[in-house]
């Protein structure tokens, strides 16, 4: 069995302050000569990977009712072995942001401002205007006469943010409408 | 990368060139710095002085985009000292191969090239062959129409000489350089190279990298712990989105996109499956139909069979000859050809070059899907400085995306590993993963398709695409199952059962995988090994820092590839202190071996099993633009005339034409300082995330503009000032950042002043500055289409009014 | 057994993860900044910024230096700000015995703002701010919460480098010790920042006079009232030496 630093803290069933104390030779008498608690204590530990560069640190959240209160850098990884750089020690402040957009919003043309929508008008009204510039602009045969079976006025950017699967699903779905103009981040 | 973050500790020699390492992959120093305390000497060749070079020992400063000139010298240098290790340049790369007697070099041209249309006829550069069509060898190395002797002849006019005026760099420097990584060409010593965009962005992008790889090939540094040729890859998953073909040019597993000219499967299989008759060859790309058919069978499900081409002729072809990088994308957008966008996760009117014409081009479009954490500079273009909404007509749907830490799925980092995350909070708001959004719009339009029909509605009806988009389940699709009982290679399987790897795939409908390479990642149902947090090493990985265990890496977890090369035909590894792989008489210990099978001296195959010759190219007659890298001057060049040709750019940079596209004058005197950007620690690419992560901003709050004092003087400009920089294209304001970290450069006896700034500062953010991609041209490699932002010509001059920047 | 840094400024690269992790663990808003001509920022330590990366660069004979200097407090053995602040109020300033972390307490709220200003200046090194919106003295308390649970302080945590290291003072000045001996080799000039006194040993490269002004020890200025014995009685040994 695998025993890292991190898994040995959770085999003792208990969270890191009790393993912490002994094991730094700290003083573990009550009368502590300055009281402290530890924000992150008892919280649910969950691994996730840094969303900058291909480093790809693996970084602990901190979660306690819902709520996201603490990230740090995961010291089983053997690759940062727990460290992060300014970015990455930023992940919680990246995700409790007050400058997220959290609603659809919508821009008419024309429109000075964006109108929050909800997902279905904003689906329904994607896919219609996705079907009707492909069932008028959709090409079955080029001029040579070959099948080609691809809309030429619809591309697609992005995006190098997303994970393999959301890639894999991503590609599939816009090659499936025949969508073909793909690029992103990897020509930049 | 060929090798992986931690095997940088094993090299003797680190250059880190076409990269500020420490700045933009902070962690990758954790190991440079350890290769540095195991006596590794540490080189940082860049215009400017970074983070990187401070924890260097040798900072070179370089003329940018003069990589081509810098390494060509060193090749030089190899040749010239018999720095080379023969074994493995004779074994295991084409020095040995000869020419046929189309093959020419003359000032600055290879043969085949057509002038008008700006192509070259790549058969010129085909081998001499024998009847069978396998390419003739001599291992002497002595035939003037060898590779090897042809290689010394081109490189002989990168003289130290000509090499320092044309660089900037000084002739002490050069040698310097030279000499400490020319002596990783000992077998039991490695090198190790580290590149990112530096090496990318410009208009010799590919060649930079070409020759960078034909050096670590001369030297014996590829498959070789310590060694290889490692590209720092940006965006967070920019090697698993670029492995599953979020890109015109490729289908997922780096299958090629099928041209309107393969009308059939069969077709398309016959142009895209290399054969050789040297039966010394692997030859892997055999196997490219299997991951073909599967491909199709797990995009088309059971609507896939023999008989449709599995869906093949569903798929959008594309014209042979035509580009479609998001370069000419937008071009066509510029020229009103497109009508609607899908824009995810990218922020083009901030980071793509000549920002003016981008954001123009986007007010062409009908309608526009964005899928974004943050309001961008591309969310809001129909409301940009100088742009008045009431005259942009396009409707735009901005659908929010919730970040990393709010959903499940795997990334792969720079080393390849496929990583697992885990989902720790819901999503802010009624934000959705990307991957949700995508499936749910593909499904509202298929709703639409179900129910009226329409344009070539049998892909869209038949495309197997969960309703749910599930992590878990797409990553058993990505790795493959069967899709019947049957039996592969001598064992027998059940229907549903997960794929083993990719050396289990079938052409024949009975396997899917979304992207064959990634297939061994998920072998059986609750097995996904990108979960493994498992530390166990033997010893001999242990000392080579190597993690077997944990996640799961690319292909069949081979953590460095090519590995078979970095043993002798004996099998046992040129440094036999820290062996990847070596053969134990029975079979191999340590990595996953390149290949399988015995060593060469028993009968074993060539290692490079990727390439049809199964040797690693020192010729390479694949790229557009030549077979061996020559200098070319950027696009945008403070020369009057390129010193080692007639030909002043890339003769095959295929130039976009339009009213926005406008380049300076080669040595233009209103635009004589070379200008490059770049990113910083503390910002992300166009920083939209970044920015917004006010602890962040705090840390780096504005744009800036870093120049020498020279010329500072020259212009008036004191540090702190606000400057106004002005290429052909637009101008920029910048705080002016006055340096010793950048130098003037002599380059052909002159002075050339260069200037650099960050390109994450946009609008959206009030006060910290606006896109410096508004002074950057549209043009770039013409392999890749990377832009080329590392070098153009623009003009500084402090600013008289401040306009962009808060003060 | 006390805690100590040992701060390898030869290993640091800028990142400034240290200064984001502490901002972070602290919960800290953010701070206006403005572009200067420096990639220094914020421009200097504040009541949200308990640790600063600080940047200077040289035109040397041979190369360039760019040298980077992660402030904080030295959490000193004998702490000038303590003994300042005991003369006005007992338990404003605490050393924690079993860390030798100093901390300020809430009981730094019942100080005036020229108090404040008396103790911060008792500081050789520069580092109490005062915290206007809360009224209150601030520095960096080692992390003295994350210390109890058992953990590292969080820019130690963070530090991709080896630059932060942490641990038991006897160890610490082992590889203080070690570290010295090896980055000799390169820089001649290289040096421990005043070891004796302090639980944040800083290990630089060049003249500590090029970092940055208090880089160096400063000579605190007395406190009001105070005569220059009493200052010297109470006054920690780096003080001490200063005022010889």
């Amino acid at each position: 069995m695998n025993i890292s630093r991190r898994g040995f803290i959770k085999l003792l069933g208990a969270g890191t302050a009790c393993f912490g104390l002994s094991q730094m030779g700290l003083n573990v008498k009550p009368a502590q000569a300055y009281a402290t608690s530890l924000k992150t204590a008892g919280a649910k530990e969950v691994v996730s990977i840094c969303p900058y560069c291909s480093c790809g640190c693996n970084i602990i959240m901190y979660v306690r009712e819902g709520k996201f209160i603490s990230s740090e850098g995961d010291p089983d990884y053997p690759v940062s072995e727990g460290s992060l750089c300014a970015k990455g020690a930023a992940f919680r402040a990246l995700h409790v942001n007050e400058h997220r957009v959290t609603k659809p919003l919508y821009r008419a043309p024309g429109a000075t401002e964006w109108v929050e929508k909800d997902w279905d008008f904003m689906l329904s009204t994607i896919a219609r205007r996705m079907k009707t510039t492909r069932d008028r602009d959709f090409k079955t045969k080029n001029d040579k006469g070959q099948v080609v079976n691809r809309l030429d006025t619809v591309f697609n950017l992005g995006s190098a943010l997303m994970d393999n699967e959301e890639c894999a699903v991503t590609v599939q779905a816009l090659r499936g409408m025949g969508v073909y103009q793909i690029d992103h981040q990897a020509r930049i | 990368m060929t090798n992986h973050w931690i095997d940088i500790k094993n090299s003797n020699a680190v250059l880190i060139m076409g990269s500020n390492a420490a700045e933009h992959h902070p962690i990758s120093f954790k190991w440079v710095l350890r290769a540095r305390d195991n006596g590794a000497k540490i080189i940082h060749v860049d215009p400017k002085f970074s983070r990187t070079s401070a924890r260097s020992d040798l900072h070179v400063p370089l003329r940018s985009g003069t990589d081509i000139a810098f390494l060509g010298g060193m090749m030089r240098y190899i040749l010239e000292k018999n720095l080379y290790q023969k074994q493995y340049v004779t074994e295991y790369t084409n020095a040995s191969f000869i020419l046929g007697k189309d093959y020419a070099f003359k000032d600055g041209l290879f043969s085949g090239y057509d002038a008008e249309k700006h192509i070259y006829d790549r058969k010129k550069w085909d081998f001499a062959r024998d009847d069978k069509g396998v390419s003739l060898r001599d291992k002497t190395l002595k035939n003037p129409r060898c590779v090897f002797q042809l290689l010394k002849k081109h490189y002989d006019r990168y003289t130290i000489d000509m090499v320092s005026k044309v660089t900037g760099v000084s002739k002490q420097h050069l040698a310097s350089v030279y000499e400490t990584f020319g002596a990783t060409g000992k077998p039991d010593k490695a090198g190790t190279m580290m590149y990112a965009l530096g090496w990318t962005q410009h208009t010799v992008g590919v060649q930079n990298i070409r020759l960078a790889c034909m050096i670590q090939l001369m030297l014996g540094n590829i498959g070789v712990a310590g060694g290889g040729i490692n590209a720092l890859r940006g965006e967070p998953n920019v090697q698993g989105s670029t492995d599953h073909a979020l890109l015109w040019h490729i289908l997922p597993g780096y299958l090629p996109a099928p041209l309107a000219t393969q009308t059939t499967l069969a077709e398309y299989n016959k142009a895209t499956t290399p054969k050789t008759n040297d039966p010394l060859s692997v030859n892997w790309w055999s196997n490219r139909p299997k991951y073909t058919v599967s491909l199709f069978k797990s995009w088309f499900g059971d609507a896939a069979s023999k008989d449709n081409d599995f869906g093949y002729s569903w798929t959008p072809k594309v014209e042979p000859g035509e580009e479609y990088a998001s370069m000419f994308m937008f071009d066509r957008l510029y020229k009103k050809q497109m009508k609607g966008a899908f824009i995810f996760g990218h922020n083009p009117a901030q980071s793509m070059p000549n920002s003016h014409k981008i954001r123009k081009s986007l007010e062409n479009l009908d309608w526009l899907v964005m899928g974004e954490v943050h309001l961008t500079e591309t969310t809001d273009f129909w409301r940009g400085p100088g742009v008045d909404p009431k005259k942009v007509n396009t409707e735009v749907f901005l659908l929010p995306c919730c970040h990393r830490g709010e959903k499940d799925g795997t990334t792969s980092n720079s080393g390849r590993w496929q990583m697992w995350h885990y989902k720790g909070i819901e999503p802010m708001g009624v934000s959705k993963s990307m991957g949700a959004i995508y499936t749910e719009i593909f499904h509202a339009v298929r709703d639409l398709y179900a129910k009226e029909g329409g344009a070539l509605p049998e892909p869209i009806l038949n495309l197997d695409l969960p309703k749910a988009y599930d992590a878990d389940k797409t990553a058993m699709k990505v790795n493959g199952w069967f899709t019947r009982d049957c039996e592969v290679n001598g064992k027998k399987f059940k229907k549903g059962d997960q794929v083993p790897s990719f050396a289990f795939l079938t052409d024949d409908g009975a396997t899917t995988s979304m992207c064959w390479v990634y297939s061994g990642g998920y072998p059986a149902v609750g097995k996904n090994l990108s979960q493994r947090r498992d530390h166990t090493q033997t010893p001999m990985q242990a000392k080579l820092g190597l993690f077997p265990n944990f996640s799961w890496c690319w292909p069949v977890n081979r953590r460095i590839i090519y590995n078979r090369a970095g043993v002798d035909v004996n099998g046992k590894a040129f440094n036999p202190e820290l062996p990847v792989i070596t053969w134990d008489g029975k079979g191999w210990v340590g990595d996953v071996p390149d290949g399988g099978g015995p060593p060469m001296a028993q009968g074993g195959k060539y290692p490079f099993i990727m390439h049809t010759e199964g040797l690693s190219q020192i010729f390479g007659p694949g790229r557009v633009d030549g077979p061996l890298p020559e200098h070319y001057e950027p696009a945008e060049t403070p020369l009057t005339k390129n010193p080692f040709s007639s030909q002043m750019n890339n003769p095959a940079i295929r130039w976009i034409a339009s009213d926005m596209d406008k380049f300076a004058k080669h040595g233009d005197p209103r635009y004589p300082i070379v200008l490059t950007t770049y990113s910083l620690t503390e910002h992300w690419c166009g920083g939209s995330d970044s920015r917004n992560t006010k602890v962040l901003l705090e840390a780096e709050p504005q744009l800036y503009v870093e120049m020498s004092h020279e010329l500072a003087k020259e212009k008036g400009i004191k540090n702190g000032d606000v400057v106004e920089i002005e290429s052909i294209r637009g101008k920029v304001q910048a705080v002016a950042m006055v340096t010793v970290r950048i130098v003037p450069f002599k380059v052909m006896g002159k002075i050339v002043h260069l200037v650099g700034m960050p390109f994450a500062f946009g609008w959206t953010t009030p006060g910290v500055g606006d896109s410096t991609n508004r002074l950057t041209p549209t043009v770039g490699d013409p392999n890749s289409y990377i832009p080329e932002y590392k070098a153009s010509l623009v003009n500084v001059r402090k600013a008289v009014k401040v306009t962009e920047l808060e003060r | 057994m006390p805690k100590t840094f040992l701060i390898d400024t030869s290993r640091c690269t800028a990142c400034r993860g240290c200064q984001i992790a502490c901002k972070e663990w602290k919960g800290f808003p953010a701070v206006h900044t403005k572009q200067t001509g420096t990639h220094q920022n914020p421009p200097d330590l504040g009541p949200y910024n308990y640790k600063l990366v600080r940047f200077q660069e040289y035109k040397m004979k041979t190369r360039v230096e760019w040298l980077f200097f992660p402030e904080q407090c030295r959490h000193c053995l004998e702490p000038g700000c303590k003994a300042g602040a005991d003369a006005i109020l007992e338990g404003a300033i605490i050393r924690d015995p079993t860390t030798g972390a100093i901390i300020f307490t809430e009981l730094t709220k019942k100080l005036t703002e020229q108090q404040a200003k008396d103790v911060q200046a008792m500081c050789p090194y520069n580092i109490p701010r005062w915290d206007k919106k809360e009224g209150k003295l601030t520095k960096c308390d080692m992390c003295i919460d994350r210390l109890q649970a058992g953990m590292v302080p969080a820019c130690v945590k963070t530090c991709c480098t080896g630059c932060m290291n942490f641990g038991e003072r006897d160890a610490m000045l082992k590889l203080a010790q070690e570290r010295l001996a090896t980055v000799k080799k390169n820089h001649p000039k290289a040096m421990l920042l005043d070891p004796e006194d302090v639980s944040v040993i800083y290990l630089v490269t060049e003249d500590r006079k090029l970092y940055y002004e208090f880089a160096e020890a400063r000579t605190p200025a007395p406190m009001p009232g105070m005569t220059r014995q009493e200052l010297l009685a109470k006054a920690a040994a780096p003080l001490g030496r200063l005022l010889g």
